[in-house]
C-alpha cells in the first residue's frame, strides 16, 4: 500500500432534498428539470424547502482514504442508500460537493442486466461490459469467472432455471474482476451460502490490502467487523458518529432502542403513585458515571427510588437488554435477599456487576420497582442506563469470540 | 483485527480459488482524475458537458454492442417463427391498407407506381420513423433497474435505439425486393441516395423521443397521448395516399415532422426525383441540431428522473 494517507474520496458539507409526495414530486421534478437545462441548478440550503420536501442528507462530510474500508451504518431511512447514489454519481447533491480521486465501481444489485433467457456465460459478457470489463479482457479470465462462482456445470444453462444463490454468486465473480480506487457496495453480503460469502470477504481483504477503499452499506454489522475498519453512523440524515467500527455498531444498535409506546402508557396506567424510580445511572469502578466500557471492566448501576410513604419489603428488577439479542439477563433484589424497606424520601441502591463479561455491543436496562405481593406493581423504567461495550476488537475471522458473552471456558483433550 | 490479518481467515474459505491475482494493476492515484459532482448545474460548463458526452458515446460502444446483441437474442430465442416476427407488421398494415382501398374506402391519388409497393414502402419508412421515436422511452424503461443502481455510459442505450431502429428497418427494406420485382418497379440510381433522408428520419424521430424522455418519464400522461394520437398521425402522414403539392393542403407537410424526410425517401426509392427536396433539407438540417439538444437534455435530465421516478 503506497500513500495511505491519500484521500480518494472528499464527502463535503453534503445535503440532499427529497419528497415524497408523488404529485408534488412529479411537478418538482419538471421545474427542476427545466432549472438544470437554463443552468440555474444552485445550493438548495439558501432557500426554503418547497411544501413536502425534507432534507434526506443533512450537511454530511466525511473522507475515505487509501487502503480504508469504511461502514455506513444506520437505521432505514436515515440516508445511507441515498449517500451512495449520490457518491456513484447517480443522483446530484442539492449543496456542497463530492469529489473523488481515481476509479469508481459499485456492486449493487448483483448481475444487474442479466436477461434470464440467455445463458450464464453469454450473461458474464453483458455484466462485464455494463460494469465496464471489455469483451477481449473476459474471453481471457471467464474460466477463472466460472470456477469461482462455481457454476461449470450450468454455465450454458438459461440463467432463469439458476437459483437466487447461483445468479448472486455469477454476479460476484464478473464484479470481482473489478479493479477500482473506490468501490461502493450496498447490501450486496448479506446473501449467498457462508462458504462463497467467506470467499467474498477473502477477496475484499486483497483488494483493500492493494490499496483499494471499500465504502460499504448494510444492516448486518457483525459481518463487517471481517473487513471494515471504521464506521460512519447516519441517523435522520445526518451523521452522528465517525470513527471505529466498534463504538460505531453500538451507537447503531442503541439507535434501534425505540421505545414502545404502548407498553409505555399501559405500564404508566398500571403505575401507582406511591414509589418511583427516580433516576438510573452506569458508573465505573470508581463511582464515576461512564458511557463505554470494555469487556471484563466492573460496572456498577446506581438506581435512585423515591417514596411518598413507608414500603416494607420493596423489590426491584433489573434486566439487561440488548437492542439486537433482547433480554440478557435479568436480577432481582429478592434473588439475593436484599432487603429494601423503603421510607418516605429518597433511596439510592447500586447494582454491581465484577468483571462484566459482555462483548461488543449496545446494551440497557428495563428497571421495575414492585412491592411485597406479586401485584403491588409502582413502576416499570425501559431503556434506563445505556451502556457500550467497545472493546476489546472481536476477530470475526473464526479466529476470535463471538455472540454476546465471553464465558469462562476452557479447551482440553484427552 | 481481521481486516489487517493477511491470512485466511474463516473456515471454509479457499484462497486459491480467488480471481484477485489476475488483475488488472490498480490505477495510481496520482494519475486518477479528479471527479467532483455538486449542485452547480452541468449545462453552464457546455464544452466540458459535450466532451463528456462523446467520451460516454466511445466509451459506451461495446457495451452497446452487448446490449443490442442480448436483445436481440432474448427477442427471439422464445418464439417458434424466430426473425419472421420482425417481417410482420409492415406487411399486416400493407395488407389492411390495400384490403381497404380494394373496398374503395378511400383513394390514394395517382402515385405513378403499384400501390401495394407504394403503400409497402410509406409503411416501412412510417415504422422506421415510429421506431425511433418510441425505442428512447422503451429502452429506458427496460432497463430502469440499471440505469438506476448503475453508473454506466447512459449513452449506450441511446446507441442501441439506434441500432435496434436501423437493424429493423434493414430487414423490412429486404421486403421491398420481391415487392419491386413482382410488381416491375423500374430502379433509379436515386436509390443510392435514399438512406441520407432516411438517416434524418431516424434522427429526427430519435430527437423527438429523446426530448420527450424527461416529461414522458415524469409524467405517464405523455405515454397515453402518444397512444392516442399515433393512428391520427399516420393518417395526415401522406403513406397511403400522395402528398399535396398545393396551398393549403401543403401545409401539413410543414407542420408534420415525419412527413417531408419520409416522402423525400420514398420519392428517391420509387420515382427517382423530388419535388420536396428543399422542406427534406430544412428538416434534415432540424434533426440534427434537435438530436444535439436532445443529448444535452438526456444527460442533464437523467439524474432528476433517477431521482424522482426510479429510486
Amino acid at each position: 500500500m503506497s500513500n495511505s494517507s491519500e484521500i480518494v474520496l472528499d464527502v463535503n458539507h453534503v445535503w440532499k432534498v427529497y419528497c415524497r409526495n408523488l404529485k408534488r414530486a412529479m411537478w418538482y421534478g419538471v421545474r427542476d428539470l427545466g432549472r438544470e437545462m437554463t443552468g440555474q441548478g444552485h445550493d438548495r440550503t439558501i432557500t426554503a424547502l418547497r411544501p413536502g420536501e425534507f432534507f434526506a442528507i443533512k450537511d454530511a462530510t466525511f473522507q475515505v482514504r487509501q487502503g480504508e474500508c469504511v461502514a455506513l451504518i444506520g437505521p432505514n431511512g436515515a440516508g445511507k442508500s441515498t449517500m451512495l447514489k449520490m457518491i456513484n454519481g447517480l443522483v446530484r447533491p442539492d449543496a456542497g460537493k463530492i469529489s473523488i480521486r481515481g476509479k469508481v465501481a459499485a456492486l449493487i444489485e448483483l448481475g444487474t442486466g442479466f436477461n434470464p433467457i440467455l445463458s450464464g456465460r453469454e450473461n458474464i459478457y453483458i455484466n462485464a461490459a455494463v460494469l465496464g470489463i471489455g469483451k477481449r479482457e473476459v474471453d481471457r479470465i471467464i474460466d477463472k469467472m466460472i470456477d469461482f462462482a462455481e457454476l461449470d456445470h450450468v454455465i450454458d444453462d438459461p440463467v432463469k432455471t439458476y437459483s437466487s444463490g447461483m445468479r448472486i454468486r455469477l454476479g460476484f465473480s464478473v464484479a470481482a474482476n473489478l479493479r477500482p480506487n473506490l468501490l461502493i457496495m450496498d447490501e450486496v453480503l448479506a446473501v449467498g451460502d457462508v462458504g462463497f460469502r467467506m470467499k467474498c470477504f477473502s477477496h475484499l481483504r486483497d483488494l483493500i490490502n492493494e490499496g483499494v477503499s471499500i465504502i460499504v452499506v448494510t444492516h448486518a454489522v457483525t459481518m463487517l467487523r471481517r473487513v471494515a475498519t471504521r464506521s460512519v453512523v447516519f441517523g435522520n440524515g445526518k451523521i452522528v458518529f465517525d470513527g471505529d467500527l466498534p463504538t460505531g455498531s453500538t451507537i447503531y444498535e442503541e439507535m434501534m432502542n425505540v421505545p414502545s409506546q404502548s407498553t409505555e402508557k399501559r405500564d404508566e396506567k398500571d403505575a401507582s403513585t406511591k414509589a418511583r424510580i427516580e433516576d438510573v445511572t452506569v458508573l465505573n469502578e470508581q463511582g464515576q458515571p461512564q458511557l463505554e466500557f470494555e469487556t471484563g471492566e466492573t460496572l456498577r448501576l446506581q438506581i435512585q427510588l423515591s417514596a411518598s410513604e413507608e414500603i416494607l419489603d420493596a423489590r426491584v428488577i433489573a434486566a439487561m437488554c440488548s437492542p439486537v439479542h433482547g433480554k440478557v439477563a435479568s436480577m432481582s433484589t429478592a434473588y439475593q435477599d436484599f432487603q429494601m424497606d423503603l421510607q418516605s424520601g429518597q433511596r439510592t441502591i447500586y447494582l454491581e456487576f465484577p468483571k462484566l463479561p459482555l462483548l461488543i455491543g449496545a446494551y440497557h436496562f428495563n428497571i421495575s420497582l414492585y412491592g411485597s405481593k406479586q401485584t403491588d406493581f409502582h413502576q416499570r423504567r425501559t431503556i434506563q442506563g445505556n451502556f457500550r461495550i467497545v472493546g476489546p476488537p472481536l476477530l470475526s475471522d473464526g479466529r476470535g469470540l463471538g455472540g454476546i458473552f465471553k464465558l469462562p471456558h476452557r479447551w482440553d483433550s484427552d | 483485527m481481521s481486516n489487517h490479518d493477511p491470512e485466511p481467515g474463516g473456515p471454509s474459505e479457499d484462497p486459491s480459488s480467488t480471481v484477485a491475482n489476475d488483475l488488472p494493476d490498480l490505477t495510481d492515484l496520482a494519475d486518477a482524475p479528479l471527479i467532483t459532482y455538486s449542485s452547480v448545474s452541468e449545462i453552464r460548463t457546455p464544452v466540458k458537458l459535450f466532451g463528456e458526452i462523446c467520451h460516454d458515446f466511445m466509451a459506451g460502444r461495446e457495451l452497446a454492442w452487448r446490449l443490442f446483441i442480448r436483445n436481440l437474442r432474448g427477442l427471439y430465442r422464445q418464439t417458434f417463427f424466430g426473425l419472421f416476427w420482425a417481417f410482420l407488421p409492415p406487411i399486416a398494415n400493407t395488407a389492411v391498407w390495400i384490403f381497404l382501398k380494394s373496398q374503395n374506402v378511400f383513394s390514394i391519388g395517382d402515385t405513378g407506381v403499384n400501390s401495394t409497393v407504394y403503400i409497402l414502402t410509406g409503411m416501412i419508412l412510417w415504422q422506421a420513423f415510429i421506431d425511433a421515436f418510441l425505442s428512447p422511452s422503451k429502452l429506458l424503461n427496460s432497463n430502469k433497474n440499471m440505469v438506476s443502481k448503475l453508473r454506466f455510459p447512459r449513452e449506450s442505450l441511446l446507441l442501441v435505439a439506434f441500432g435496434e431502429t436501423v437493424f429493423n428497418l434493414a430487414i423490412r427494406i429486404v421486403l421491398l425486393i420481391p415487392a419491386f420485382l413482382v410488381f416491375s418497379v423500374p430502379l433509379h440510381l436515386s436509390i443510392l441516395l435514399a438512406p441520407l433522408p432516411i438517416m434524418g428520419l431516424i434522427l429526427l424521430g430519435l430527437a423527438m423521443g429523446i426530448l420527450l424522455l424527461p416529461i414522458g418519464s415524469l409524467y405517464q400522461d405523455v405515454g397515453r397521448f402518444i397512444t392516442l394520437i399515433l393512428p391520427f398521425w399516420m393518417i395526415i402522414t401522406p403513406i397511403i395516399y400522395v402528398p399535396s403539392l398545393n396551398f393549403p393542403d401543403s401545409l401539413l407537410n410543414w407542420v408534420n415532422p415525419a412527413a417531408p424526410l419520409l416522402i423525400v425517401s420514398r420519392d428517391l426509392l420509387l420515382y427517382g426525383g423530388t419535388e420536396f427536396g428543399f422542406l427534406a433539407i430544412v428538416f434534415g438540417l432540424a434533426a440534427i441540431v434537435l438530436m444535439l439538444v436532445s443529448l444535452v437534455v438526456y444527460r442533464v435530465s437523467l439524474p432528476v428522473l433517477i431521482e424522482r421516478m426510479m429510486a
